[in-house]
């Protein structure tokens, strides 16, 4: 389980950003105290800081640059402050990622996981029961037969796979679409996913799909 | 300066003198004196008058027009007193020395103003970046307790979050201050940025969001952009028609040495009459009567923005049965995809 540290001093932000990642299935911290930041924050051993660039003390670019001569941790800084010049500033100090106040939360734990998934190294392909997946070719591979999905069946089972056995709401899938460019409506949601539940019945995977009524899919 | 209005405000010199010469020359007759006499001692007096006249008229001429010249050849008038040398007759002394002391004064107050509204200035930006605080508590809440209310909610809290960006954007476009940061920037991620800020709205008003494949980038400053495109596509959503499938369509095009995205929908339009002011501060038409909704504010800013950046902004309709804005930037070959 990968631990997330938030590093924020708004207390009710935290409370609601670590509920938001243990539903998740992350592991969450906040640092209750600014005193000691740097080594609190070296010492919690996080695979993942989400850090606040308005915090007491010492700012969050300054704490910044001080982890990054101790330590890679993936870093995606958070602020409400809207000045383009801090995200320059915040990129050339080595952070991974920036995102604004007020955030899409379904956004938010995205990047988390792309980040997270690039650091693990393997992100182009996967398995799913006895079959291989390659998300950049869009195929899934059984012995020699092979399956072709389109872009969007791809994006809707990549996300299914990632959580596989857990449900993926509607909004999830809608959000990662449109994260990708597909500006597609309801309607179009339902066909991709009744399309994706065909091929792979046909593949084999009969019922792969289940719907949840009124929360979601999951993929078993 | 006109002679005529310069000798009627002589009138006391004059009369005196002609009162004065009466005066002599009754006296000079009453002695018996030579006729000879009372011309050549008149014919030197009216001489020596007009030198002295002459000379007051031309230094006072020469100064006055002057400054009556630059004064209204110039842009800032109250610079007028830098423009001339300083008199050299007394009364101009006196003028000039005046002058200064008024705009001198009127400087500080002007300054004092400026002071005033810089403080609110910051105050406003400080208090959108607070009162953001609890807008991200208040969507990570409802987030976290998903329920049947959810969607409700969250709509409250992002129109919440449009009307304070809102007035973030407005006092910084009325400000000369350089809050922007000009870099490339991809008009897709733009295009998906606001796209996924109004993701529910669309969906639930069952509006399709048409985008073209982009591939073109601009120099701009990336959250300003976000803020422009985001007003339009409001503006788009929030005068629909009832009667057909809603539609916004975002397409690119190269026109020459400009970049163009194109924003169009097929809402109920704008009256003809209406068009040319729709970028007038506080301007509402006849939409705005009819929908009760607009602050006249939106396309405002939006408009004093891209003037900012250096962007232009083009407008179209037909009333009911399309709006199309354009935004044109300039074309940079280096940053071609």
């Amino acid at each position: 389980m990968n631990k997330i540290l938030i590093i924020e001093d708004e207390i009710s932000i935290c409370l609601e950003l670590a509920e938001l990642l243990e539903n998740e299935g992350y592991e969450a911290d906040y640092l209750k105290s600014f005193e000691n930041a740097l080594e609190d924050i070296l010492n919690a051993n996080a695979d993942l800081l989400l850090l606040d660039i308005n915090i007491p003390r010492m700012n969050g670019e300054m704490l910044l640059r001080e982890i990054r001569k101790k330590s890679d941790v993936p870093v995606i800084m958070v602020t409400s402050r809207t000045g383009e010049v801090d995200e320059v500033l915040c990129m050339s100090y080595g952070a991974d990622d920036y995102i604004t106040k007020p955030y899409n939360p379904t956004i938010l734990l995205l990047r988390i996981a792309a980040i997270l998934k690039r650091m693990s190294g393997n992100n182009n392909t996967a398995s799913y029961r006895d079959a291989q997946v390659n998300f950049s070719k869009g195929t899934i591979c059984k012995g020699d037969k092979e399956l072709v999905l389109t872009k969007n069946e791809m994006i809707i089972f990549q996300i299914l796979l990632n959580n596989q056995n857990r449900i993926v709401t509607r909004d999830e899938l809608m959000t990662n679409l449109w994260d990708n460019d597909e500006f597609v409506n309801d309607n179009a949601l339902t066909v991709n996913i009744s399309r994706l539940r065909g091929k792979l019945a046909e593949f084999g995977y009969i019922d792969a799909i289940e719907t949840r009524k009124k929360q979601g899919y999951c993929l078993i | 300066m006109k002679f005529g209005k310069y000798l009627k405000d002589k009138w006391v010199t004059l009369t005196s003198f002609g009162t004065f010469m009466l005066l002599t020359s009754v006296l000079l007759w009453l002695f018996h004196s030579s006729m000879e006499l009372l011309v050549m001692y008149s014919v030197l007096a009216v001489l020596f008058l007009l030198i002295d006249f002459g000379w007051d008229y031309f230094k006072r001429k020469k100064y006055y027009d002057k400054l009556l010249n630059n004064l209204e050849q110039l842009d800032k008038k109250y610079l007028v007193l830098e423009t001339v040398n300083e008199p050299d007759f007394y009364e101009g002394k006196l003028n000039s020395q005046i002058i200064y002391e008024i705009n001198k004064s009127m400087a500080e107050n002007v300054k004092q103003y400026e002071k005033n509204v810089l403080d609110f200035k910051e105050y406003i930006e400080m208090w959108v970046h607070e009162v953001k605080l609890p807008i991200s508590s208040l969507l990570l809440m409802c987030h976290n307790n998903k329920g049947n209310l959810e969607k409700k909610y969250i709509k409250q809290i992002k129109r919440l979050d449009n009307y304070t960006e809102q007035v973030l954007y407005y006092v910084r476009s009325e400000h000369a201050e350089k809050d922007y940061c000009i870099k490339e920037v991809p008009l897709k991620k733009v295009v998906r940025d606001v796209a996924i800020k109004n993701k529910d709205d669309l969906l639930e008003q069952e509006i399709d969001f048409i985008v073209d494949e982009m591939e073109y980038i601009v120099s701009t400053d990336y959250k300003w952009l976000v803020f422009i495109l985001n007003q339009i596509i409001s503006n788009s959503m929030k005068y629909k028609r009832k009667d057909v499938t809603s539609s916004i369509h975002l397409w690119e095009e190269e026109i020459g040495n400009r970049i163009l995205l194109h924003i169009r929908d097929n809402g109920i339009g704008i009256p003809e009459q209406d068009l040319p002011k729709v970028f007038e501060k506080s301007f509402t038409g006849e939409n705005g009567r009819k929908h009760a909704k607009s602050t006249g504010m939106g396309l405002y800013i939006v408009k004093s923005l891209c003037d900012r950046l250096g962007h232009g902004i083009l407008i179209k309709s037909v009333e009911g049965e399309y709006t199309e804005v354009s935004l044109v930037f300039a074309k940079n070959d280096f940053y071609k995809m």
